[in-house]
């Protein structure tokens, strides 16, 4: 193990005919780690997936699997196992056939079959469902046995292509903190395809998100939340603010004008661009403060302070969901947490300030 | 070999069509076009074949005698779909107004008499039909409501019931499947919009039904032109179609030559029909199978 | 004055909805009659086929009490015998060599995309569509030209002799290969793929995919075939007629020389039996349906 990596894809391309799926997709990906790729469907995650289970060989690139250059090893010669989508288990079998079937393929003993099965359908708390068809399982059942019929193989990986989709709402929550803690139990490489930025940013370890078949970033969740390097990743994962303007000054603390008058410093979300050209300002509505014009903003470090006037309120429960207008054609959304009931709230057609850290505010490129 | 089939992927399709292929190819394919050959070839004097170029054969269908057989068993054929379409709407609209459970049962029922051998389903008709041992026949004679014998057999209307019962579940069927399909609050949203019964029908119910008429139509046009055994048994003898015609050349005239010419013009036919429904329906229109 | 007004709407509104309950419920009435009378045109002929295989007189019309002899010649017809031996035979080995090609070539035409799909789609359907007589007389023109087919397969069946022609056993094949393609190919169509990636991923090499996964998938479409298959070849007369050569008879061509040379209530006698072998096959089928759990699939035959 020279690298110590579980999967690396370099320089990944897959192409069906004239149309491109996967573009020159490089990814690293640690032993025991929860990677998630994440982003819209057709983006080619679920693509990569399938080049990695080696359903699809790559155009060109290399796929590497725990060291060991996968070339055009057909899907049962690798050392993966996959969860997928509608969990594709074999109605004519029961249960425990399912989760045999691997390990009966690999010409495992029939005592230590009977054994393992038994203990994987304990590990995701099947234990007496064992004589059942697939057909007689509710979905989160059925989950379950897509998922125990891949671990009982010990894969050095595990691929799963969006696995809680199927899935209602509050089940897939379950799900989901069910999931993160029987792969920290097994410590076996997850692989997560999915297109919930929610679902990603509460489960993965690190996240990969792609778009057009290409990987925009590659980084911890938080890392992927606060600093997104491009307006994608910002547009795609929670809610940001698009402030339009033109670099004013470069260096370090870069400076960026959204109106005539509306100078702004910021900090570059990725290379710097020259003066005048033009670029785009994030900003996360929950990291403004909303304030009125005599208020002064905290004393704790550098803010970036605008004044505009409130234009629509929308009380959210847990948040007060402000619009601010800053200049005409220009506004801004503003998230206020509700801490104390009866908090003081702004009406429309207020003045106000608002107030956030310089470097919350991130220049993107355009 | 894993290596050949990933480099040629047609390779592994055509190991697995070869024995389909040759079978079909050898005995189908070979024998449509020995039957186009000697359907331009000549008689030989004690049957057999001449191997001569001819269009005599194809001259000989326009004859006036084979001509008229082909128009008849074109307006049988016309006539047969024309009544299996007016019985089998009505049929298939019942079934699907029923609910579910007896929708199933009523195919069931359908398909019974569906599956039963077509040679006795006309066999019994000849049971009924027959002129002067016929059952309806010889019950309406006992029962004094008639004291001559009704022309039921061997004429062009043994042979028109004959085959309107052979091919009327191939009517509902399809019919059946496109109402079946048809979502009922269509038809709801019809009459919300002040539609009257027979309006709905008129602008809702037929026109989506299309599809199924015309497959049906099909299904029952093209057997009924072909039919050789129900003409053979219900026609008596006197009354015969294209199929008896073809079928006397190589059973009894031993004009094989034209005979094989005579069931070439008929397939012409048939594949014009084909055609003709190819052409005026859209894709969606067409019967999905 | 507006609680009047109501009052003296609502017995008008009544009528004019009663009415309309009476349209429809006699609308209703009529269509349930046409229905009855539908199934009625459809059975009765078939009733009285089978009454009249009882009838204690040499007529076909007219009753004169019950009786089983026409079973009992039925049976000791020698000729009859023979002839179900030989419909039987020639179904089960034509079954048998259909079903395989047919599923072979079902495979193809639903995996794979290649040259020549569309001809061999063609070709496929064409012995669906062409009538039964029109492909009779291809196939004897070519037994007859090409010299092979008509020798006889002697085979020995429970004592009983049979000498069957290999052009009917071909012809047999040859209209079936197509029915058996289009009903497994309906089959390979609904079943989900990713099961087989299931399987590959499980270390199933391509052949023991094909023999977990592929093949006990598409076994009801198979059975179905196969019953489709065997139905029609048991059914068939003109083809048979036309191809057989003399001497060789199955029941449906047996039963046809039979009414030629007229007509006795020991061919309802052997109509009956044939239904019975229908029935049989009929209800197979709906065991095999329930079996498989799915949508019935409705057989459309040419």
């Amino acid at each position: 193990m020279s690298d110590g990596l579980a999967v690396e894809l370099r320089q990944v391309v897959k192409r069906f005919g004239e149309v491109t799926a996967v573009e020159s997709v490089s990814l690293q990906i640690q032993h025991g780690e929860f990677f998630s790729l994440l982003g819209p469907s057709g983006c080619g995650k679920t693509t990569t997936l399938r080049l990695i289970a080696g359903f699809e060989m790559p155009t060109s690139g290399d796929i590497i699997i725990n060291g060991e250059m996968q070339g055009h090893l057909p899907p049962y010669q690798r050392p993966v196992n996959t969860v997928f989508q509608h969990y594709a288990l074999f109605p004519h079998m029961t249960v425990a056939q399912n989760v045999a079937f691997g390990l009966e393929m690999k010409k495992v003993s029939k005592d230590e079959i009977t054994r393992r099965v038994g203990e994987a359908l304990e590990l995701v708390h099947l234990g007496k469902m064992g004589s059942r068809r697939p057909k007689q399982l509710s979905g989160g059942q059925q989950q379950r046995v897509a998922l125990a019929r891949a671990l009982v193989n010990r894969p050095k990986v595990l691929l799963l292509d969006e696995p809680l989709g199927a899935l209602d709402l509050k089940l897939r929550k379950a799900m989901q903190g069910e999931l993160k803690a029987l792969q920290e139990q097994v410590g076996i490489t997850f692989i997560y395809v999915t297109h919930d930025q929610e679902e990603a940013l509460t489960m993965s370890d690190r996240i990969a998100v792609m778009s057009a078949g290409h990987v925009f970033q590659v980084g911890f969740p938080e890392d992927i939340y606060e600093n997104p390097n491009t307006r994608f990743v910002a547009d795609f994962i929670g809610e940001t603010n698009f402030l339009h303007g033109t670099v004013h000054r470069r260096g370090p603390l870069a400076e960026i004008a959204i109106a005539e008058n509306v100078i702004l410093p910021a900090r570059w979300a990725s290379d710097e661009l020259p003066a005048g050209s033009s670029a785009t300002l994030s900003i996360r509505p929950e990291k403004i403060l909303i304030a009125s014009g005599d208020e002064k903003p905290p004393s704790d470090g550098e803010f970036v302070s605008v004044p505009g006037q409130v234009a629509e309120v929308v009380y959210l429960g847990t948040d007060t969901r402000y619009v601010v207008r800053i200049v005409d054609g220009v506004q801004t959304v503003v998230r206020v947490q509700n801490l104390e009931m009866g908090n003081k709230r702004f009406k429309v057609g207020d003045a106000v300030m608002l107030h956030w850290r310089v470097e919350h505010g991130r220049i993107l490129k355009e | 070999m894993q290596r050949l089939f990933a480099r040629y992927p047609a390779l592994r399709a055509w190991l697995l069509l070869l024995p389909a292929a040759t079978w079909l190819f050898i005995f189908f394919i070979a024998p449509l076009f020995i039957v186009l050959v000697y359907s331009f070839l000549e008689r030989g004097t004690y049957g057999g074949v001449v191997w001569q170029f001819s269009l005599e054969n194809f001259r000989r269908t326009f004859d006036s005698l084979y001509f008229s057989t082909f128009l008849r068993s074109f307006y049988i054929a016309a006539v047969t779909t024309f009544i299996c379409l007016l019985l089998g709407f009505p049929l298939a609209y019942y079934i699907s107004t029923r609910p579910p459970q007896r929708r199933s049962t009523l195919i069931l029922a359908l398909m019974i008499p569906f599956w039963t051998n077509f040679l006795i389903r006309t066999y019994a008709w000849l049971t009924l039909l027959r002129t002067n041992t016929g059952l309806i026949n010889v019950s309406l004679m006992s029962l004094g409501i008639i004291d001559k014998p009704l022309p039921l057999f061997g004429n062009d209307f043994a042979i028109i019931l004959g085959l309107v019962y052979g091919w009327l579940p191939d009517m509902v069927l399809p019919i059946y499947a496109t109402l079946e399909r048809l979502d009922t609050s269509l038809l709801e949203a019809a009459s919300d919009l002040y539609a009257s019964s027979s309006k709905v029908f008129r602008r809702v119910i037929w026109p989506l039904s299309l599809p199924g008429v015309v497959a049906g139509s099909m299904l029952v046009f093209i057997p009924s032109l072909g039919a050789f055994v129900t003409p053979a048994i219900l026609g008596g003898g006197k009354s015969l179609m294209i199929g008896n015609i073809i079928s006397n050349q190589f059973l009894a005239a031993h004009d094989w030559p034209f005979g094989s010419a005579l069931s070439f013009v008929m397939m012409a036919v048939m594949l014009l029909a084909t055609l003709i429904y190819f052409r005026s329906t859209t894709s969606e229109e067409r019967m999905q199978p | 004055m507006s609680s009047e007004s109501i009052t003296q709407q609502v017995p008008s509104m009544s009528r004019r909805s009663r009415w309309a309950r009476v349209k429809k419920s006699m609308g209703e009435f009529s269509l349930s009659l046409y229905g009855w009378g539908g199934y009625f045109f459809l059975y009765l002929p078939i009733v009285i086929l089978v009454i009249f295989s009882f009838n204690d007189s040499r007529s076909t019309a007219q009753w004169s009490g019950f009786t089983f002899d026409w079973y009992g010649e039925m049976i000791h017809d020698s000729q009859i015998i023979l002839s179900l031996w030989n419909s039987l035979f020639v179904a089960v080995i034509s079954t048998i060599i259909s079903v395989v090609i047919g599923t072979l070539a079902a495979m193809a035409m639903e995996r794979h995309v290649f040259r020549g799909k569309l001809l061999m789609d063609a070709v496929l359907y064409l012995p669906i569509i062409i009538p039964d007589i029109a492909m009779a007389i291809m196939l004897l023109i070519f037994f007859d030209i090409s010299g092979i087919g008509f020798e006889p397969w002697k085979v020995s069946l429970f004592g009983i002799r049979l000498a069957v022609p290999y052009s009917v056993i071909i012809s047999h094949v040859a209209f079936n290969i197509s029915f058996v393609a289009i009903v497994v190919r309906a089959r390979l169509a609904q079943m989900d793929r990713t099961l087989e990636e299931a399987a590959q991923d499980l270390y199933a090499d391509t052949w023991q995919t094909f023999w977990k996964v592929t093949l006990p998938m598409m076994m009801p479409g198979i059975m179905g075939g196969a019953l489709l298959a065997f139905t029609l070849s048991l059914d068939d007369f003109v083809i048979t007629f036309f191809t057989s050569g003399a001497g060789f008879n199955t029941l449906p061509v047996r039963v046809f020389s039979m009414i030629k040379k007229g007509v006795t209530p020991k061919i309802n006698a052997v109509s009956s039996l044939m239904l019975v072998f229908s029935l049989a096959l009929i209800g197979i089928s709906l065991l095999l349906r329930k079996g498989g759990d799915e949508e019935p699939t409705i057989g459309i035959g040419l």
